[in-house]
C-alpha cells in the first residue's frame, strides 16, 4: 500500500495570494467607496487568528495525521491518485465538510472551535482567515475516517480540504454582488456565504457549503440573500474585546463556566456540552430555534418565508 | 512552504495591512449618531428588551441604558458597537472617565471616555446596578 504519497501544502502557499488579494479588496473599497468595510482591530484580529490557525496546524497537525495513517493501515482498499480519484476526493470531502460545519453549527462543543470564525462584524477578506486554534479538539477529524477507509490517501484528504479552504478565501466578501446564475445555482458563492455569516434570525443556521451550494439544497438548509433584508454580520451577542486569545478560547470557558455550575445533574452537564448552542437546563437562554420562532412573533408576516419556518401552534 | 520564509511573510504581510488600514483612516471608532441610534445599537444586542431611558455621553462614544431588566451600556467595537449589562461590574474613575471591569470573559473590561460631571454621574448610576 502507498503510504510515501505527499501533496503539496496548499494553504501555506497560497499565503501569498491571500495577502494581495486583501490588499486589492482594500483598494477596491478605497476607490469606489463601496463593496464592504474594514477596521484596523477587526482585521488585525482575523488576520492573527489565521497565523494561530496555521501555527495549532504545525503544533498540533500530527494528532489527526497520525489518526489519519492509523486509519490508512488497517485499510485493505487503494484508490490510487489518478486525477479523477483527486476530483472523487474533493467531491467527498466537499460533503464531509457540509456535515463538519453543520455539527459546528449545532454542536455547542464544535460550536465552541468554529465561533470565532464568526466573532468579526465585518465581512471581507480578513474575514475567512479568522480561523480556528482549537479544532483539533473537537475530534471532528473522525468524519474523515470514512474516506480514507474507502482507500483515499490521507495526504490527498488532508490536500483536497486545502483546496476547499482556498475556494472559500474568495467568498468572504461584500465587494461581489451575484454571480452568473448556472454559478449560484452549484457553487457556494459570496452571496450565499454572506447570509451564513449573517446574525439575522432568518440568516441564523444555514448555507453551511464549502464549495458545492447543492449540499444545501439537497439537506434542505439553504436559504438565500434577500434584497429586502440586508445581512448583519456577526454573533447573536457580539464580543467586547479584539484579544485573539479571548476570540479563540471564549465558547471553551463559557462550557467549562456551564457545565461546572454546582445543582446539576451530569446530563444537564453533557447538555451544555453537545446541545445547540444557547441551549440552558433552565431555558434563560435562546437558541436560534427559539429566536426565529420569538422574531416570527413580532414579524408574523415573515413566516413561511425563506429561512423562517410557517408559524405552528408549536412557534405560536 | 519553508518557515523560513512562511513566518516573515505572515509577519510583514500582518503588520503592512494593519499600518496601511490605520494610514488610510480605517482605525477610527464608532459613534452613536442620537438617542435613537443608541437605542438601535442596544436593541441590536437585546432585542426582547427596549430601553426606557438613553443617556449619550458628551462625545457620542458610549450610552447608558436603562431597562424593565436593568443597567447597561454600550460602547463602541471598533467601527461598531457592542453592548452588555452591568450586573457585577466593578467601576473606577480614571483621569478621562470610567473603566468597567467585567465577570465577562468576552468582554472584561470597558473603557468610558466621560467629562467630568458625566463620570460622577454616570458612576453614581452605574454604582446603584453593579
Amino acid at each position: 500500500m502507498s503510504d510515501m504519497i505527499t501533496f503539496p501544502d496548499v494553504v501555506n502557499w497560497a499565503v501569498p495570494f491571500f495577502i494581495a488579494a486583501i490588499l486589492a479588496e482594500l483598494l477596491w473599497i478605497a476607490i469606489r467607496g463601496r463593496g464592504g468595510r474594514y477596521e484596523t482591530r477587526d482585521a488585525l484580529t482575523s488576520l492573527l487568528m489565521g497565523a494561530g490557525n496555521v501555527a495549532s496546524g504545525i503544533l498540533l497537525g500530527f494528532i489527526t495525521y497520525g489518526f489519519f495513517m492509523v486509519l490508512w493501515e488497517i485499510t485493505p482498499l487503494d484508490l490510487g491518485t489518478s486525477v479523477t480519484m483527486i476530483a472523487l476526493c474533493f467531491v467527498l470531502d466537499d460533503l464531509r465538510y457540509y456535515w463538519v460545519h453543520r455539527f459546528g453549527h449545532r454542536i455547542r462543543w464544535v460550536w465552541a472551535s468554529h465561533v470565532n470564525h464568526h466573532s468579526s462584524q465585518h465581512y471581507n477578506l480578513t474575514t475567512a482567515l479568522r480561523q480556528t486554534w482549537t479544532g483539533t479538539f473537537t475530534f471532528m477529524m473522525v468524519v474523515r475516517a470514512p474516506l480514507i477507509l474507502l482507500g483515499f490517501h490521507p495526504a490527498m484528504v488532508l490536500f483536497v480540504g486545502g483546496l476547499n479552504l482556498i475556494y472559500q478565501f474568495w467568498i468572504h466578501t461584500d465587494a461581489i454582488g451575484k454571480m452568473p446564475r448556472w454559478f449560484e445555482a452549484v457553487m457556494n458563492t459570496p452571496s450565499h456565504h454572506r447570509v451564513h455569516h449573517g446574525r439575522n434570525p432568518r440568516y441564523l443556521d444555514c448555507n453551511y457549503a464549502g464549495v458545492f451550494i447543492i449540499w444545501d439544497k439537497i439537506f434542505g438548509t439553504f436559504v438565500p440573500e434577500m434584497e429586502e433584508e440586508k445581512v448583519d454580520y456577526g454573533l447573536v451577542h457580539n464580543l467586547g474585546t479584539f484579544n485573539p486569545i479571548r476570540v479563540a478560547f471564549h465558547e471553551w470557558m463559557g462550557i467549562f463556566r456551564d457545565a461546572t455550575q454546582p445543582g446539576l445533574t451530569w446530563r444537564e452537564r453533557l447538555n451544555y456540552c453537545i446541545m445547540p448552542p444557547g441551549w440552558s437546563h433552565d431555558g434563560s437562554r435562546e437558541t436560534s430555534t427559539a429566536i426565529k420562532a420569538r422574531h416570527m412573533q413580532t414579524h408574523p408576516e415573515a413566516s413561511g418565508t425563506p429561512g423562517l419556518p410557517p408559524l405552528t401552534e408549536h412557534t405560536l | 512552504m519553508p518557515l523560513s520564509i512562511l513566518v516573515p511573510m505572515v509577519g510583514l504581510g500582518i503588520s503592512g495591512i494593519a499600518v496601511l488600514l490605520h494610514l488610510l483612516g480605517l482605525s477610527r471608532q464608532a459613534t452613536l449618531a442620537d438617542e435613537a441610534a443608541a437605542r438601535a445599537a442596544w436593541l441590536r444586542e437585546f432585542p426582547g428588551d427596549a430601553p426606557l431611558r438613553v443617556t449619550l455621553c458628551h462625545d457620542r462614544s458610549a450610552a447608558l441604558i436603562a431597562t424593565d431588566t436593568g443597567r447597561g451600556v454600550i460602547w463602541p467595537m471598533g467601527a461598531d458597537t457592542t453592548a452588555r449589562y452591568l450586573n457585577g461590574a466593578q467601576i473606577k474613575p480614571t483621569r478621562t472617565g470610567l473603566h468597567i471591569d467585567l465577570p465577562d470573559y468576552t468582554a472584561p473590561r470597558i473603557q468610558l471616555t466621560l467629562d467630568a460631571g458625566e463620570t460622577a454621574e454616570w458612576q453614581n448610576s452605574l454604582e446603584e446596578t453593579a
